[in-house]
């Protein structure tokens, strides 16, 4: 493929994308398990004002579609860089044991007297952290960083274990148990503007990170012998890039608790429109992680109204078909 | 002869256990009274004097009629019995949870009687019926919280337990005072009042059939659509915040298992849409005892709810009402 249609590919993604996180925007603004309906609040757009319709926009659903931009956009972008730095187009934090991990320093800094909703976002980010570090050993194990599925079994059992732990902890600490068990299925409701600015530092550090990391990653696709003439350390490189899942990992979790698969679906879209090269890939991620939670968490609002699905469940149901589907494909790509 | 040792020893060993499984029979002689329950028919002992409770209501009932039951089950999201029971429960040893009945702790307490849940799952009934007589009562899978449903539990306990005058005085004084306090409290009948769980995603609103909404049913408060429309579940799913306006009141009571309901409480005060319900800008919130008003139920726990309802809701608003 010639840089030129490479260039009107990415282009073209790039307008596809930012039209689907618009749609996703107006339909999570505009529907929910409330009475108020799309019609209502195009009417409340247009001036014809309505305390409650206005109350319902502003103050309910604002709110959360920024935490879900946020949180989808932080899942997206750290499911690709772990794809990338492990060569595996299965890695996600998830299914890698990253959230769960992330997860389980939470449920033990409740367990040892925090609250959630006060919880500071750093428990998470170190737990991400020793997540990714226990990742990455496991990668450079003979045979099983080589191998997309052994790597992914890895993960498993990691998952396995942590969960097991916070299982354990439900039960030893049952006065924690009601406040930890919503929170271990992943939701938006409820969070708004004060969690955001709790995570906005991680959050912006995580930011810098990728920015600085895009094309020495890219150098790193092409081998390390290339990334090292090229003046890249790979080694830094591969570090710097698991602190930065970790930031973005540690970011979702403490604003929506773990949300299952999701970093897997995003960057096989973001693939699938532009092609492996991750300095394409990144801003499609940022653009295709929030239109795809978004759009899950209007499907969790909407299946069982007057209540909500937490949106976990509903990435979940989407995200295994996507597993199941890559890992049947005829040929794993590596990356 | 070695077969006469050794028939004398088995006969040692066996006998005890056959007694332990046939204490049932042995009380028989004359002396027992028999119980319809959800197993049939059964024998209870005349004048039980062992007694294990495996189901707060009871706990509850076996206290109230003035039996000092051996062993209990903890409360729900609690190691111990509930709180408000505590004082009168010291003694009482823990032989389980809510859902895992540690059979060797009931064996240990060597009981006459076991009085259980209606919902205590068919093979633990057949273990814990060799134990002792199991009382288990009767209830309708469609409309497990019908009319009275706690009352007639508690009656069942108590007659199991040979105290049938006495769960009867019980509920005839706990009747005039629901109906003394409801003159004062909501005589028209139209104060609306919701008892909710509070969930950082959204609260769950407790059904006015259920031990602690029936009573707050009877005092005259009338419960939120979404409440009173429930049949078989105690609760409502976890409502929707856009949906809050559906479980507003007059009064607003927030239920919490943990001990710091004031945690609770400032949680759901951050949320913008709790702010904007009528009991919330009356300063109308009372939080309240998960254990005591959605884990428990009988004559002692309905004693102590309406303690609270008088003390909290009649007259001014007391000072721990966040108003705030």
């Amino acid at each position: 493929m010639s840089a030129a249609t490479g260039s009107v590919r990415f282009t073209r993604g790039l307008g596809f994308s930012l039209l689907a996180l618009g749609v996703a925007l107006c339909a999570s603004l505009a529907l929910g398990a409330g009475d108020v309906t799309p019609l209502q609040v195009l009417r409340w757009a247009l001036g014809d004002d309505d305390g409650n319709v206005g109350f319902v926009v502003t103050e309910l659903r604002l709110p959360r579609s920024c935490v879900g931009i946020v949180v989808g956009a932080a899942l997206g972008v750290a499911g690709n860089l772990l794809q990338t730095v492990t060569r595996n187009p299965l890695a996600e934090p998830d299914l890698l044991g990253v959230s769960a991990a992330s997860t389980t320093a939470v449920v033990i800094a409740i367990l040892l007297g925090a609250s959630v909703t006060t919880l500071q976002v750093w428990v998470a980010v170190l737990g991400a952290m020793c997540g990714c570090a226990l990742v990455l050993a496991a990668a450079r194990l003979r045979g099983v960083g080589d191998d997309p599925i052994r790597l992914i079994l890895a993960g498993a059992a990691l998952k396995g274990v942590l969960t097991a732990l916070v299982s354990l902890v439900l039960l030893v600490d049952q006065r924690s148990a009601d406040e930890i068990r919503f929170w271990t299925i992943g939701a938006l409701a409820g969070r708004g503007y004060g969690e955001l600015l709790g995570v906005a530092a991680p959050l912006l550090l995580g930011v810098l990170l990728v920015a600085y990391l895009s094309r020495p990653l890219a150098a790193l696709a092409l081998g390390e012998r290339v990334a090292s003439g090229l003046g890249h350390r790979p080694r830094l490189t591969r570090w710097l890039t698991l602190l930065a899942v970790a930031l973005l990992s540690g970011v979702a979790v403490a604003l929506a608790g773990p949300i299952a698969f999701f970093g897997l679906v995003v960057p096989v879209l973001a693939r699938a429109l532009v092609g492996p090269d991750i300095r394409r890939t990144l801003p499609l991620c940022v653009l295709l992680g929030p239109a795809v939670l978004l759009a899950a968490d209007v499907v969790a609002r909407l299946l069982v109204r007057p209540s909500e699905l937490p949106l976990g469940v509903v990435t979940a149901v989407i995200g295994a078909p996507v597993l199941v589907a890559v890992v049947r494909a005829h040929r794993l790509p590596r990356l | 002869m070695l077969a006469r040792p050794l028939g004398r020893f088995t006969a040692a060993i066996l006998v005890p256990i056959m007694l332990l499984f046939t204490g049932q029979a042995l009380a028989a002689d004359g002396q027992s009274r028999t119980l319809d329950t959800a197993h049939g028919e059964i024998q209870v002992p005349a004048d039980p004097q062992r007694v294990v409770t495996l189901y707060e209501a009871a706990l509850d009932t076996t206290l109230a009629v003035g039996v000092e039951p051996l062993g209990a089950v903890a409360t729900r999201g609690g190691t111990d019995v509930a709180d408000y029971i505590a004082d009168r429960a010291q003694g009482v040893a823990i032989v389980g949870g809510p859902r895992e009945i540690n059979l060797e702790e009931v064996l240990r307490q060597r009981p006459d009687l076991i009085l259980a849940s209606p919902f205590l799952a068919d093979a633990d009934y057949q273990r814990l019926s060799r134990i002792a007589p199991t009382v288990v009562p009767k209830h309708d899978a469609e409309r497990p919280f019908g009319d009275d449903y706690w009352r007639k539990e508690s009656e069942l306990f108590a007659d199991a337990l040979g105290r049938h005058d006495r769960i009867e005085a019980v509920f005839e004084a706990l009747d005039q005072r629901i109906e003394r306090l409801r003159q004062q409290l909501s005589p028209e009948g139209d104060v609306r009042v919701t008892l909710m769980r509070w969930n950082p995603q959204g609260p769950i609103v407790m059904s006015d059939k259920v031990f602690a909404g029936d009573l707050l049913r009877r005092l005259g408060f009338v419960a939120p659509e979404i409440a009173r429309t429930l049949t078989s579940r105690p609760h409502t799913d976890m409502l929707s915040l856009e949906n809050l306006g559906r479980a507003d009141g007059d009064w607003l009571l927030l239920a919490t298992l943990n001990a710091e309901g004031r945690d609770a409480l400032a949680a759901a005060q951050r949320q913008p849409a709790f702010q904007r319900l009528e009991a919330v800008r009356n300063g109308h919130v009372l939080t309240v005892d998960g254990q005591l008003w959605t884990s428990a139920a009988g004559p002692l726990a309905a004693e102590r709810i309406l303690d609270q309802v008088e003390e909290k809701m009649l007259g001014e608003p007391a000072a721990d009402i966040a108003a705030q």
